[in-house]
């Protein structure tokens, strides 16, 4: 076996993702912790399929062969909320029957409620939110909502995280600044990322390795 | 951030023992949930046909009869006025069916574009939730020789002075059990058609293509009619079978607005079931299997005038006639959706009338005196039926709704729908006749435990409860963003926390509808509660069908305005949550608002 055990990384090891008999995509890539591998590709070309076999989701018609090792612990096949890997999309996807402390308590592991609510409070501040503990999710802009997604995420104490087109909703100024707190927040924690992109700037942002997808072979 | 928010990511606590059983218990529940939802409808349904076919052919051993023969159906068809019986459960079925459908096409065709459309929707929408009985009962006060109608009539057009002697209700063609079943049915169609194509692409392609006959210079109906209807047809199919299939052998309906002698097949099979007469339950049941054949014949007949229509008007789609008199079916349809709206209105009007009525002298179109008297005794009497009506309805819609939910997140969790087998068995208690396997099924129930009355009524009202719940359910979840439960999933939520705390509150409005739709069918369901309770059990529904035919009209109109009240106060609570909802959702906008500027003071 080839894989090294390395503290924090997300080895994807020869990857075959099949649709019925076809081949979908190939991929053989490690990702050390604070890297970003960028994956790109027209849509169609399985950004999507790839994504979610990594969260162990793969929708029924697909078929996977490889393995994926995450912090050195084959992974493959244990379920998707066992894994540790957070996602962040490009909705924010919070929960608007939770406040905005509820959304990210919901996604800390269990212990004293207080020091959790301290803990929230100050990673609200330093994202620039100090204050807004008890609002509803909808009560905030596109940007704030962002940056709580991507609170919700770290304080779940993740081991690796998949962004899913995650910027292209928001206007460009705001794109930057939210681009630059996640890749930020992301290489202070030593994760490994995987990002699903279309965007050249996020690929250039993401200052890291880039895969390719291929166009799928047309049915004639 | 200053402070490491991952400090100790690497070494997570592992689960904890009590949390892997709950997880490995949820996900067995899960999976057993669908088959067990097969089961609890199809066990019934087929033991109770099965408990109908044994004595239709003689054996029927607590009679000491076990020798299989065909007397029943010799007794059948010497019966007088069989022939009779089937031509009117036949044609009243098919022939308010069929005006239903029009009704509904041409509502859908001239108002498809326009706001009336989402206001007859609103107008109709409360009388689905009308029990049978209760719409009976409304429309017999109307049509009677001394109802509205009459009064608003007389004495300026008919020259009455009092009451005359005219053919409805109970005339013995079925004109009345007709008018009666089309007004139930032309809503529930509606309805379902309507919510069928609120689906939000196939709204879009829709809208789309009309607007593209319109601008090829098709007239609105007849661009309905030739680019919008061949689209929503398929949708209306199954709607318009259940529909037949429950007209063909409906008993409320019959029982209130039909003829005696003969009546239609359905109320004499009851009939002949109640008999003091053991004998004759070798043919009722004979009847039974009778009826099974009517409505499958009335089924039948549809698809066949499916076909032919399909078949004659396929050429005239593109035949390029823009227009078949628009103008002339326009004012038609007007006119026929204000009287419509004047019949139903008036409808209820007079059963609110006769509920206060004191002395009311004919041909007058008010009361002469008003009263609660009616009101007050009704009210003293009716508790027990009520209780027992609230106390049913909740168990069978709470059942329903918790095999449902697991039913629908076992479909989520496997990321596949129902088998087809199973979606055809969803609507299974909706197409077989319910009176053609209830007496099968309550002799079941009696060989089983017969002691156990409430549980046999709820169990057997939850076959007709949980087709609509789910039916009513299945739309939001399948629509339910997947996205949410895989952020929640890569958060370390397990199934059993995100079915709970992340799919079920966002499903919050769809439950809380599906809930007060599975109460109104337990209140309004009159058969299955008769028969499996054996009388023994009152509810306002038994109550109101069996005080409908009695001496006193006032006191049948307070019963029968309880019983749409029943339902009535169900959707006015979700109503108003939604309303809430809606409000706190606008406020939470506003504060977007005031939020985003005050981040851009900031910067």
């Amino acid at each position: 076996m080839s894989h090294s055990f390395e503290i924090n990384s997300l080895q994807i090891e020869n990857l075959t993702i099949m649709r019925q008999q076809t081949p979908l995509l190939s991929l053989n890539e490690t990702i050390k912790g604070g890297e970003v591998l960028t994956i790109m590709g027209p849509s169609g070309s399985g950004k999507s399929t790839l994504l979610s076999w990594l969260t162990g989701m793969l929708p029924k018609g697909f078929k996977a062969d490889g393995q994926l090792y995450l912090n050195g612990a084959n992974i493959t096949k244990v379920a998707s909320y066992q894994r540790n890997i957070g996602l962040l999309f490009q909705d924010a996807l919070l929960f608007s029957h939770l406040s905005v402390a509820g959304n990210i308590a919901f996604a800390m592991p269990k212990s004293d409620n207080k020091a959790r609510a301290i803990k929230i409070s100050q990673a609200l501040a330093d994202v620039g939110l100090a204050g807004l503990e008890n609002r509803q999710p909808e009560s905030l802009s596109g940007g704030q909502q962002a940056r709580v997604a991507l609170l919700r995420v770290l304080l779940s104490q993740p081991k690796a995280i998949l962004l899913d087109e995650p910027f292209s909703k928001l206007d460009s100024q705001l794109r930057q600044e939210t681009r630059q707190l996640v890749f930020e927040q992301i290489r202070q924690h030593q994760l490994p990322v995987i990002m699903v992109t279309h965007d050249e700037s996020d690929a250039i942002a993401a200052n890291g390795k880039v895969f390719h997808l291929k166009t799928p072979q047309q049915d004639i | 951030m200053s402070h490491n928010l991952t400090s100790n990511f690497l070494n997570t606590p592992p689960l904890k023992n009590g949390t892997k059983r709950l997880d490995t218990l949820f996900s067995a529940v899960v999976k057993f949930s669908p088959k067990l939802l097969v089961a609890i409808l199809i066990l019934p349904v087929l033991g109770g046909l099965l408990g109908v076919f044994l004595p239709a052919f003689g054996w029927l051993p607590a009679l000491d009869r076990t020798q299989f023969g065909l007397q029943g159906f010799q007794q059948l068809i010497q019966t007088p006025g069989i022939a009779q019986m089937i031509g009117l459960s036949f044609f009243s079925s098919i022939i308010s069916g069929l005006l239903a459908f029009i009704m509904t096409i041409l509502l859908l065709a001239n108002y498809f574009d326009s706001p009336w459309l989402a206001r007859i929707q609103g107008f109709l929408g409360p009388i689905l939730v009308i029990p049978h009985a209760a719409a009976a009962i409304a429309i017999a006060f109307l049509i009677t020789p001394s109802g509205m109608i009459a009064r608003l009539l007389s004495p300026w057009l008919t020259g009455w002075q009092s009451p005359t002697d005219w053919l409805l209700p109970h005339d013995p063609y079925g004109i009345s059990i007709i008018m009666g079943l089309t007004l139930k049915e032309l809503p529930f169609l509606l309805l379902m058609t309507l919510s069928a194509i609120a689906q939000p692409d196939l709204n879009l392609k829709l809208r789309a293509q009309y607007r593209v006959a319109l601008s090829l210079g098709y007239y609105p109906i007849t661009a309905f009619f030739k680019a919008v209807l061949p689209n929503i047809y398929p949708f209306m199919r199954l709607p318009m079978l259940a529909i037949l299939a429950y007209a063909s052998a409906s008993v409320e309906m019959p029982l209130i607005l039909g003829p005696n002698t003969p009546p239609t097949l359905a109320v004499a099979i009851m009939n002949w079931f109640h008999d003091v007469d053991l004998s004759l339950r070798i043919k009722a049941s004979a009847g039974a299997i009778l009826q099974l054949f009517i409505t499958l014949s009335v089924l039948l007949t549809w698809w066949l005038l499916e076909k032919t229509t399909q078949a004659i008007i396929s050429k005239s789609l593109s035949n390029g006639q823009r227009t078949y008199g628009d103008t002339f079916w326009t004012k038609i349809i007007n006119i026929f959706t204000l009287l419509l709206s004047c019949f139903i209105t008036l409808a209820l009007l007079g059963m609110v009338f006769w509920s206060f009525a004191g002395y009311w002298q004919f041909p007058l179109a008010l009361p002469g005196q008003w009263v609660i008297t009616h009101w007050q005794s009704a009210l003293l009497q009716i508790q027990t039926p009520i209780i027992n009506s609230l106390s049913i309805g909740l168990v069978a819609t709470s059942i329903a709704l918790i095999l449902t939910l697991l039913t629908l997140e076992f479909e989520k969790q496997n990321g596949a729908q129902l088998s087809r087998f199973s979606s055809v068995i969803i609507y299974l208690p909706l197409m077989i006749p319910s009176i053609a396997f209830l007496f099968g099924l309550v002799w079941l129930q009696e060989a089983v435990h017969s002691k156990a009355t409430f549980i046999n009524v709820a169990l057997t009202h939850l076959l007709f409860v949980l087709p609509y719940v789910f039916l009513s359910l299945a739309t939001s979840y399948r629509l339910l963003d997947p996205r949410y439960a895989q952020v929640a999933a890569g958060l370390g939520a397990s199934p059993i926390k995100i079915f709970l705390q992340v799919s079920l509150p966002q499903l919050l409005m769809p439950i809380m509808m599906a809930s007060a739709l599975g109460l109104a069918i337990s209140f309004s369901q009159y058969l299955p509660t008769l028969l499996v309770s054996g009388g023994r059990l009152n509810t306002v529904t038994t109550e109101a069908v069996s005080l409908a035919n009695g001496a006193s009209r006032r006191t049948s109109a307070v019963y029968a305005l309880i019983q749409m009240l029943l339902p009535a106060i169900a959707f006015s609570l979700i109503w108003l949550m939604s309303m809430r909802k809606k409000r706190q959702k606008a406020q939470a906008k506003r504060n977007n608002k005031t939020a985003s500027y005050i981040t851009k003071v900031n910067r």
